[in-house]
């Protein structure tokens, strides 16, 4: 029974500490002082719970704990204030905030906690560290896993963002700012998730998936701010990538590219719910940005069911909606493969002849696509050079090979 | 990792009251809301259902109602979580509300974890 509730104490912790941290911020107007108590009514559940069983409602009862500390500590920084105030001036009233009332609009709660933890006055590496701790609810050695990063490092971070944060505005902002503060938070759900999606294989088991909960704050996310059209894009984007998890990869850790993977393996109850997710996107009627396009285009993939019956008449038209909205180098070279496949070779490298050599000077990624397009418009001595000048800048073993292969192939 | 837990009672249990009824919506809602819901559903009861079964090298296939089965899946739900103990710990509240909103109701709620997308098949032992 023991290790029993002692688990249930950190399961139930994980699916209520968001709404906990954030109805406690509510109240104190403080971060810092709202995950203190919220780690109190822990640390009493994990002494309690043993003793005298799981409560019926787990959540409510660790909120209520942790109310009652909150009128404590209130009780106390009044008394001292009093005892102060007598000194010198009169009395005022009770400076205790009325804790009940603020319970309310739990939801709004957790979606200003949000936006706190995705605060632009945090360096990117905290307010993702400060996300997945304050609303993921993983401990600070989970999120060092997660990273692969000491702890100490993963609580310097969070401790510094907590004190930075001390004194901001936990209101929901609004207008301009709400849509710039909302790319802010979708950023850091990006970067949780990406940093889980382009783990290598064979890891610690340890480690606890970013992807997974990458793709759970973007769903949350979505059911908070169901009327921006970019955040049911970020989620469509995440479930349809997260969806081929178990087909991108070989056994022995090597990357597969989309169009080689056994789509068997892709999650169609995944791919279901980013589709659903986009159309939801779609139907709000509203301008789209870059997640909805990334999400429209990941779309075209998952409901191909080969690599033959993709429809990339579609794909390049979306890229040249992408290269729009989050015009870049990368973009443009994914648009160059895009208008190879559906418009023919030459195409393709008339918009690869556009792409700006520079911004991806030391990369492998124009060399590889160019002689991809080359080998596909029959020009093979032009395309195996840039197969081989490819393997020169690509810092992967199995990668080099897999490019020298390609140019001897077509030589 | 992704579980399926499965509600399981008595066939003859009859209808829920409302105010499970209300109360699990809500519990389902914020589940969902939370991101770690994926699928949920009720099924039908067996009475509609076709069991293909082999034996001894043939197939048949019977319509339900079945005859001595004690206890019959009512509903399912799909969760995304870290742990087992997670999953458990969302099963968990599943019963107390039958318990809360439906005193004589008596019934399980199992939880199973499915294998992959993280993992391959699980060997079976």
């Amino acid at each position: 029974m023991g290790s029993d509730a002692a688990s249930a104490v950190s399961a139930v912790w994980r699916l209520e500490s968001a709404r906990l941290v954030a109805g406690l911020t509510r109240m104190t107007n403080d971060v810092g002082l709202a995950e203190d108590l919220a780690q109190d009514a822990l640390l009493a559940a994990l002494e309690q719970w043993p003793a005298d069983g799981i409560p019926k409602s787990p959540g409510a009862w660790l909120m209520a704990v942790a109310k009652r500390r909150a009128v404590d500590h209130f009780r106390r920084a009044e008394t001292l204030r009093r005892r102060t105030a007598e000194l010198g001036h009169e009395l005022e009233e009770t400076h205790v905030p009325d804790l009940d009332a603020a319970v309310d609009h739990i939801e709004d709660d957790v979606l200003r906690l949000i936006f706190l933890t995705c605060h632009p006055a945090l360096p990117p590496e905290s307010r993702a560290a400060l996300t997945l701790r304050l609303v993921g609810g993983l401990t600070t050695q989970e999120i060092a896993r997660g990273f692969l990063v000491k702890d100490a490092t993963v609580g310097q971070r969070i401790s510094r963002a907590k004190k930075s944060l001390a004194g901001a505005d936990f209101e929901l902002p609004v207008g301009q700012e709400r849509e710039r503060r909302l790319a802010d938070v979708m950023s850091v759900i990006y970067l949780i998730f990406n940093e889980g999606y382009s783990a290598t294989a064979g890891d610690d088991w340890m480690r606890p998936d970013l992807c997974l909960e990458g793709v759970r704050l973007a769903r949350m996310l979505a059911h908070l701010e169901p009327g921006e059209p970019e955040v049911h894009g970020l989620q469509a984007l995440l479930e349809i990538q997260a969806s081929r998890v178990r087909a991108r990869t070989r056994e022995d850790g090597t990357p597969v590219l989309l169009e080689d993977q056994d789509r068997r393996l892709w999650d169609q109850l995944l791919i279901r719910r980013g589709l659903a997710a986009l159309e939801r996107a779609e139907r709000l009627g509203k301008p789209v940005g870059p997640y909805v396009v990334q999400a429209a285009i990941a779309a075209c993939h998952a409901r191909a069911r080969t690599a033959g019956e993709t429809d990339w008449a579609r794909i390049a038209g979306l890229y040249d909606v992408l290269a729009e909205v989050a015009p870049g180098a990368v973009v443009e070279v994914n648009r160059a493969v895009a208008h190879g496949r559906a418009h023919g070779a030459q195409r393709g490298l008339a918009v690869l002849d556009e792409v700006d050599e520079r911004a991806l000077a030391q990369s492998h990624l124009l060399p590889t696509v160019r002689g991809d397009l080359l080998a596909r418009a029959g020009r093979a001595s032009e395309a195996a050079a840039a197969f081989r000048e490819a393997a020169s800048l690509t810092r992967n073993e199995s990668e080099r090979k897999l490019l020298l292969d390609r140019a001897d192939e077509i030589s | 990792m992704r579980y399926i837990a499965f509600v399981k009672m008595a066939e003859d249990v009859g209808e829920p009251p409302a105010a499970l009824v209300e109360a699990m919506g809500k519990e389902m809602g914020e589940a969902f809301a939370a991101g770690w819901m994926v699928d949920a559903g009720g099924l039908y009861p067996p009475a509609q259902s076709t069991e293909i079964r082999v034996t001894g090298g043939s197939i048949t296939v019977t319509d339900g109602p079945y005859a001595e089965v004690k206890e019959v899946i009512g509903g399912y739900s799909i969760l995304e979580m870290q742990s087992q103990q997670e999953a458990v710990a969302a099963a968990r509240r599943v019963a107390e509300l039958h318990r809360e909103h439906w005193p004589e109701w008596e019934g399980s709620v199992e939880v199973r974890r499915i294998s992959g997308p993280d993992e391959g098949p699980p060997s079976q032992g």
